[in-house]
């Protein structure tokens, strides 16, 4: 029998040996062989569906978070809505912990795409906050340096132990990417809400920020991940509606008083999802 | 405030109200109304991700067990794999009692997307295994009579007629599947019997036409092609097996179908 490794075997070889044995014997080394290959996928796809799981629960509970977010623009205490979106985050990074649990000893790539939603997810959730905090983008070394868990050998009691391993979560580059990509959105959400708030100021901020995050993609334009190039064109669009709320403000702004302002941003921005409902 | 119930208010009216409160109150009856709303929400939401996780895993199962059951026509020891089949599809049976536990006292077509995938391949599966054993096809009834679960109180999830039709779709290509390899066996009565039963569902499909869920337009297509390959496989046996020896029937076939699906490489 030629069939001792790999699993690609042409049919034609199937069905000489099938014809030779006029029944598959279930002790030989070639069957022994495939049922080693079979629990292996098995494992890996195993594996596979509980990361997708782990990262559906991390999507839910980030974007659930970014929501949380968007109301701080209505309310007098924006510590406590900050203070709750961290509590969020740490559950969000318990999860991630899991994931890096999952990968330990595997090649994430082969993995990357059943967790790559989430990580986004998580990307856009902290970097909001972090706007939100100190008005500067967050770097890929700052959220990386959040995601160290300390894991423990099974059965060792205490954390300190010398076996007591450090577990690292490395968010890539490119997920990174995409990740800030979709937080422009919601930038673009704050300042429309923000305004009809009465904060005037924030758009300009505001405004600044997306100019230059669109420019930094500018400069990477077609040499990243396919998905970059639709994120740009959300973020054109973006940047164009926070640009025009700027143009309204500035300069139509003097003729308006304060309380209409809202109105004539209502009959503008139609094209806003209902989950920012809660002004 | 004319904003007591209901969530789609006009963007207009929030903004007037925004207006004359310059922040949100949050012990006032409107906020207090959200709140319920988004708990009500996040419940039902949560709950539809639950159900997607453990259709998911009906639909794993019940793959697996498909790919187990197709090993029947390769070894000698039929009695073995489709009593293994049976423990699997138990689990999978659990599986679904879990989410008729969930779905108690619910609207279940809210939830029907979240699990359809996972019954269709629950019916795939275990209409296969009642094929392979009596040669039939099983009965919506006979499937729902086996689905009765004794909770606290007896709970009966039931397979809607447009999940069992889609899963009877399903099966007709695993019956494909199954006849192929077949051949490649050596067994040249299989395909006879398959072209037969493949034809009398194709016939109940094509009275269903266009009047059934949308799906099955897809499914009717990939069906004739099923129908066309079972029915080439009768063909090559009939009129050209006189010719060939057997034991070069399997080359004649491997040559014709080349669109299978490497899942059937144990052969």
């Amino acid at each position: 029998m030629n069939r001792r490794e790999g699993e690609g075997c042409p049919r034609r070889n199937a069905d000489a040996v099938q014809d030779r044995d006029a029944s598959a014997d279930p002790s030989s080394p070639v069957i022994a062989a495939f049922k080693v290959f079979q629990q292996e996928l098995d494992t890996k796809h195993d594996k596979y569906e509980r990361l997708v799981k782990i990262s559906r629960d991390v999507t839910i509970e980030s974007k659930r978070t970014i929501f949380l977010l968007h109301r701080v623009t209505s309310v007098p205490n924006a510590e406590d809505i900050l203070n709750e979106a961290d509590v969020k985050l740490d559950a969000v990074r318990q999860k991630i912990g899991q994931i890096a649990e999952e990968l330990r000893g595997e090649d994430i790539f082969q993995f990357h795409r059943a967790f790559t939603a989430g990580i986004q997810e998580y990307v856009e959730a902290v970097s909001f906050l972090h706007y939100i905090r100190h008005r500067n983008l967050i770097s890929l070394e700052e959220i990386n340096a959040s995601l160290v868990f300390m894991r423990t050998e099974k059965g060792s009691a205490e954390a300190l132990q010398p076996g007591g391993q450090v577990l690292t979560f490395q968010v890539t580059p490119s997920d990174y990417l995409l990740g800030v990509a979709d937080l422009t959105g919601e930038l673009m959400r704050m300042c429309i809400s923000s305004v009809g708030n009465g904060d005037i100021d924030t758009p300009f901020q505001l405004s600044q920020f997306l100019r230059q995050i669109h420019d930094g993609f500018s400069y990477i334009g077609n040499t990243g991940p396919y998905e970059v190039s639709k994120k740009l064109h959300t973020l054109r669009q973006s940047l164009g509606k926070v640009e025009d709320a700027c143009y309204a403000l500035r300069v139509r702004g003097s003729e308006i008083p304060k309380h209409m302002l809202a109105d004539v941003f209502s009959s503008r921005t139609t094209l806003l999802d209902p989950e920012e409902g809660v002004v």
